[in-house]
C-alpha cells in the first residue's frame, strides 16, 4: 500500500528532520508584528490568554427559524443600507457630522500598528491590579525564540514589567508586558484617566476599634486557605448544555430554510443568453 | 496501545483512544483514521492552506453523538494558528486553520472525522477563489445521474472557456468547482453566475435537474445547490472522510471516471473508501491540483 | 464617583458587611455614529431576517443553539430562565487567602465597595485584610449571573474583584514553548538592560495618544484644513547570532 512514507512515519512515532514551524504572518490571526525594547526586535504573534467558554446562541426568526442578522437600517428612507452606502461620522453638534475615512481613522496612530516598542520598564509591585484590562500572550515566531526567552528571563530576574503602547483593531492601548512561567504576558490597561476616583467616605468615618480589629481577624485567619480557582465553576454553561442535551435527544432541532439569494442582478441578461448558446450546443451533442 | 506520544515536525502530540472502533459496523479505528489523514495530508494540506475549518467530531464513532463545531478547541497547543472571522452576528469566531500535518492530526485526534471549510480564505471571506455546483440526488435519483448533471456543467463551461474539477461528496453526491481569481470575485458573483447555470440546465432538462430549493422539486431529479456560493456556507473538504456507516472521502475524480461510469452503468466506480483513497491519491491529486493556482474569471465579471 | 451599582452584604462566619458597588473604570472613548451617505441621517441597527430580508421585531425574536449546518435548537425565555441562579443580596465568602496568590490574569473587572450605611465592619474588614495581606474567596448574584470573586483592601477601602474561572484561562504549557539556552552574559546584559530603562510607575504620564490624534483630527477637519495621512512602520527582526552584539550595543545607547 502506498502511503506517504514521511506521514506515516511521523505517526508511527519516528523523528521527523526540517520543520517548517510557524509562518511569517498567520493568516487571520488576532495580530503578528514585533516586540522591542532598545535594539532588539522580536518578532511575535498575540495569542489569547482567556477563552470565556459561552454558549452563544443565534438570534432566529420564530416564523421561519432563519437566522437574523445585524444589518444598518436608514430611518428616513425606510430601508436597509448596503456596505458601501454607509459612511462614518463624528458629530460635532446636533446633526452635524464631520466624516472619517477608514484609512484617516487608521492613519492616526501611524508607528505603532505592527510593532510593539517597549522604552521604559517599571517595577511590577508598583502596579494597582486596578490598571489591567484584557489580557493576552505573545509567542514567538520563527527566528525570535531566543530573543523572546531573553527578555522573559531578564524580566523575571529584574522583576520588571515592560510598558508600551500598541494599536490593536482600531484602539491604542497602552500595555504591561510581563514574564509568566518564561512566557511573555502581555495585558492591555485602563489609562489613568479612565480610572475612576475611589470613595473617601469610610476614611472620613471613623477607625474601628482594636477589639473588633481582633476579631475580624480571628475570623479571618480561621478561614485562611490555599487559592484554588478549579473549586468554582461556572454552573450557567453547565446547565444550558444539560438543558440543550436534553433537547438534542428529543430530536426537537429545527432547521432554517436554505436561502434563495437575491434575484438575478441586472447584466445577468448578457449572460443568460451566452449560457442558452453553450447550452444548446451541448444538447446537440448529446443528441 | 491506546496511547501513543509523536513528534511532528518538532511537536508532540499525545494521540489517545488509538483502539477505539470511531465506524463501528465496518471496523475502522481511531488509529486508522489518524493514520489515514497522516497519509493524505500532502495531498490534502494546500487545499485547507488559510481556511476557518468548521470541524465535525465524533468521539463515540460514527454511531454516537457528534458535535459540531466552528470555534476552535479550547485548550489547544499556541503553534496552531487560528483566524478571527465574523460569523453571522457574532463579531468575530476563532476558528482553527490546519497549515501543516501536526495541526491536521492534533485535529484527527479529536475525532474530527469531517473538515469542512468555505470557499474563501480566512483572511478575505468575502473573495472566493472557486465557485462550486453542488450536486445531490433526490429521493430516486442518484450518483450516475449526478455524474449526468456534472458533464452538462463542465460542457457549458467549458464554452465559457472554464475549466473545472470533479470531487465525489463522500455521500450521495458530485461536486463541481471552477477555480478562480479571488482579487476579482465576489460570492455576490459566484451566486448568481451559479444560479443562471443552475437554471439554464433545469430549463434545458427538467426531468433531471432542479435549481429549486424546496425538497418537493426534488423528487427523482438531481438538485444544483447553487446557495452554497455563500460566505457563511461550508463544502466538505477536498480528502476528507465522511461520517457514513463506512470511511467514505470526498475525492478527485477524473472526467472519464464519470464517463466510465456511466458507460458501465457502475455507481460504485464514484464512491471512494479510505483504503482506496490512499492507493490512489498520488494519481487522482492530478486531477484536482490546478484548483490550487488557476485564476480564472466568471464572464461578466 | 459614579452611581450605586448594586448593593449587597459581604457574609462569612457571623460577620455581615452591607456594602454599594461602584464601577472603578470608566472609559471615554469617541464615538462615531454610522450615517446614510446619501442624505447623511444616523442609521439604526435592525435585525434582519436572512430568508426574507425582512426586518424581525423582537417579539419575532427566538433563541437558538447551532447543532449542524443550519441546524438549531431553540431555548425560550423559561429554559434560559432555568439557568439562571437564584437572587440574592449577599456576597458569600467562603474562604481567605494569601492576597499575592491571586494572579493578575485571574482579574476580569474591579468593583469600588462603599459601605452602606454601616460602617465599624466595613473598617474592621479591612484593616485586618490590609494588615493579613488577605483576599475574601466569595461568590455572588448580581443581575441573574453568579459571579465568583475576591474582596481585597487597600487600607481604608475594600474592593471586589470578578473573577474569571479557572477553565477559562490558557495554562501557559499549552503553548508550548521551549525553553532555551542562553549564556548568563547574555541574561546579564539583558537585566542589566532593563534596570538602565527603569523608571518609576506614573500612570498619569501616559495618555491615550490616539484619542487626542483622532481629536485633533477631526478638528482640523471642522475648521476645513487638510490632513496628511501617514503609514504604519515595520521594524527589522534581531537574528539570534547578532542577540548579544545588539544587546551590547542597546546597552552602550541606553
Amino acid at each position: 500500500m502506498k502511503t506517504s512514507n514521511k506521514a506515516k512515519a511521523a505517526i508511527n512515532g519516528q523523528k521527523q528532520s526540517n520543520a517548517p514551524a510557524s509562518p511569517e504572518t498567520p493568516v487571520g490571526g488576532l495580530w503578528s508584528g514585533t516586540i522591542s525594547f532598545s535594539l532588539v526586535a522580536i518578532p511575535v504573534r498575540l495569542v489569547k490568554s482567556v477563552e470565556p467558554d459561552r454558549v452563544s446562541f443565534h438570534l432566529l426568526h420564530d416564523k421561519d427559524y432563519s437566522p437574523l442578522e445585524r444589518k444598518m437600517f436608514c430611518p428616513e428612507e425606510e430601508k436597509i443600507v448596503p456596505r458601501e452606502e454607509i459612511i462614518r461620522g463624528y458629530e460635532i453638534e446636533p446633526g452635524k457630522h464631520i466624516l472619517i475615512s477608514d484609512e484617516e481613522l487608521e492613519s492616526v496612530s501611524p508607528d505603532r500598528s505592527r510593532t510593539i516598542e517597549i522604552v521604559e520598564f517599571i517595577d511590577i509591585q508598583e502596579v494597582d491590579p486596578l490598571y489591567y484590562d484584557h489580557p493576552y500572550f505573545l509567542v514567538p515566531l520563527k527566528g525570535g525564540e531566543k530573543s523572546y526567552s531573553l527578555l522573559a528571563e531578564s524580566m523575571r530576574r529584574t522583576g520588571k514589567a515592560g510598558i508600551a503602547k500598541f494599536v490593536l483593531d482600531d484602539r491604542e492601548h497602552l500595555v504591561l508586558i510581563i514574564s509568566r512561567d518564561a512566557a511573555l504576558a502581555i495585558s492591555t490597561l485602563h489609562y489613568s484617566d479612565e480610572i475612576l476616583p475611589e470613595n473617601d467616605t469610610a476614611a472620613a468615618m471613623h477607625e474601628a476599634s482594636n477589639d473588633a480589629n481582633n476579631l475580624m481577624k480571628k475570623s479571618i485567619q480561621g478561614m485562611m486557605a490555599d487559592f484554588t480557582p478549579e473549586k468554582y465553576s461556572n454552573g450557567r454553561r453547565k446547565k444550558l448544555l444539560d438543558i440543550i442535551n436534553k433537547k438534542i435527544k428529543k430530536k426537537t432541532e429545527v432547521e432554517a430554510p436554505e436561502t434563495q439569494g437575491e434575484e438575478a442582478a441586472e447584466g445577468m441578461a448578457d449572460l443568460m443568453s451566452a449560457l442558452e448558446k453553450s447550452m444548446r450546443k451541448v444538447k446537440k451533442t448529446d443528441e | 496501545m491506546n496511547k501513543r506520544t509523536v513528534k511532528i515536525n518538532e511537536r508532540e502530540l499525545s494521540l489517545s483512544n488509538l483502539d477505539k472502533d470511531l465506524y463501528p459496523s465496518y471496523g475502522f479505528t481511531k488509529a486508522q483514521t489518524l493514520e489515514y489523514y497522516g497519509s493524505i495530508a500532502p495531498f490534502m494540506l494546500p487545499f485547507l492552506k488559510d481556511r476557518a475549518l468548521t470541524l465535525k467530531r465524533y468521539p463515540q464513532g460514527v454511531e454516537g453523538d457528534f458535535f459540531f463545531q466552528k470555534r476552535c478547541p479550547a485548550p489547544r497547543p499556541a503553534w496552531l494558528e487560528t483566524a478571527e472571522v465574523p460569523y453571522g452576528n457574532e463579531k468575530r469566531i476563532t476558528y482553527c486553520v490546519a497549515n501543516n500535518l501536526e495541526t491536521l492530526i492534533w485535529l484527527t485526534n479529536l475525532a474530527s472525522i469531517e473538515f469542512h471549510a468555505p470557499l474563501a480564505k480566512a483572511d478575505f471571506p468575502d473573495n472566493p477563489d472557486s465557485v462550486v455546483f453542488d450536486l445531490d440526488p433526490g429521493v430516486g435519483a442518484d450518483v450516475l445521474d449526478c455524474a449526468k448533471v456534472a458533464l452538462m456543467v463542465k460542457d457549458v463551461l467549458s464554452d465559457l472557456k472554464l475549466e473545472c474539477f470533479v470531487k465525489t461528496s463522500g455521500k450521495k453526491g458530485l461536486h463541481v468547482f471552477a477555480p478562480l481569481d479571488r482579487k476579482k470575485t465576489k460570492f455576490e458573483d459566484t451566486k448568481n453566475f451559479s444560479k443562471a447555470v443552475a437554471s439554464i440546465i433545469q430549463k434545458n432538462f427538467p426531468d433531471l435537474v432542479t435549481a429549486k430549493m424546496n425538497k418537493e422539486y426534488r423528487n427523482k431529479k438531481v438538485f444544483i445547490n447553487w446557495s452554497q456560493n455563500d460566505a457563511s456556507k461550508t463544502m466538505v473538504c477536498v480528502y476528507s472522510l465522511r461520517a457514513l456507516e463506512k470511511p467514505s472521502v470526498s475525492f478527485p475524480l477524473s472526467w472519464k471516471d464519470l464517463d466510465k461510469a456511466l458507460e458501465l452503468h457502475a455507481p460504485e466506480h464514484l464512491r471512494v473508501l479510505a483504503t482506496q483513497a490512499e492507493v490512489m491519491a498520488e494519481k487522482h491529486s492530478e486531477f484536482f491540483k490546478e484548483m490550487l493556482d488557476k485564476k480564472q474569471r466568471l464572464p461578466n465579471s | 464617583m459614579a452611581s450605586t451599582l448594586w448593593i449587597g452584604n459581604i457574609q462569612f462566619d457571623n460577620i455581615t458587611v452591607p456594602v454599594k458597588l461602584h464601577t472603578a473604570v470608566s472609559q471615554n472613548r469617541i464615538q462615531f455614529h454610522l450615517l446614510h451617505k446619501t442624505d447623511r441621517v444616523k442609521l439604526h441597527q435592525r435585525m434582519i431576517c436572512k430568508f426574507d430580508g425582512a426586518p424581525a421585531p423582537a417579539e419575532e425574536q427566538v433563541k437558538g443553539f447551532l447543532v449542524d449546518e443550519r441546524k438549531y435548537v431553540l431555548m425560550n425565555p423559561e429554559e434560559l430562565q432555568q439557568a439562571e441562579p437564584e437572587s440574592s443580596r449577599t456576597i458569600d465568602i467562603h474562604e481567605f487567602v494569601k492576597t499575592s496568590r491571586i494572579e493578575p490574569v485571574f482579574i476580569e473587572r474591579t468593583y469600588y465597595l462603599e459601605p452602606d450605611n454601616v460602617v465599624k465592619s466595613y473598617s474592621a474588614l479591612a484593616a485586618a485584610l490590609k494588615e493579613l495581606n488577605a483576599s475574601g474567596v466569595c461568590t455572588w448574584v448580581m443581575r441573574k449571573r453568579a459571579y465568583f470573586g475576591a474582596i481585597l483592601s487597600t487600607g481604608k477601602n475594600l474592593r471586589l474583584n470578578v473573577l474569571r474561572y479557572s477553565d477559562e484561562i490558557v495554562p501557559v504549557k499549552s503553548l508550548g514553548l521551549e525553553s532555551f539556552e542562553l549564556s548568563e552574559k547574555e541574561v546579564g546584559i539583558g537585566s542589566e538592560l532593563i534596570n538602565k530603562l527603569t523608571v518609576k510607575f506614573q500612570p498619569e504620564k501616559y495618555g491615550n495618544e490616539h484619542q487626542k490624534k483622532l481629536r485633533d483630527m477631526i478638528e482640523k477637519k471642522a475648521r476645513g484644513q487638510k490632513i496628511t495621512l501617514m503609514t504604519p512602520k515595520h521594524l527589522k527582526p534581531t537574528t539570534p547570532g547578532k542577540l548579544l552584539e545588539t544587546l551590547e550595543k542597546s546597552l552602550k545607547a541606553a
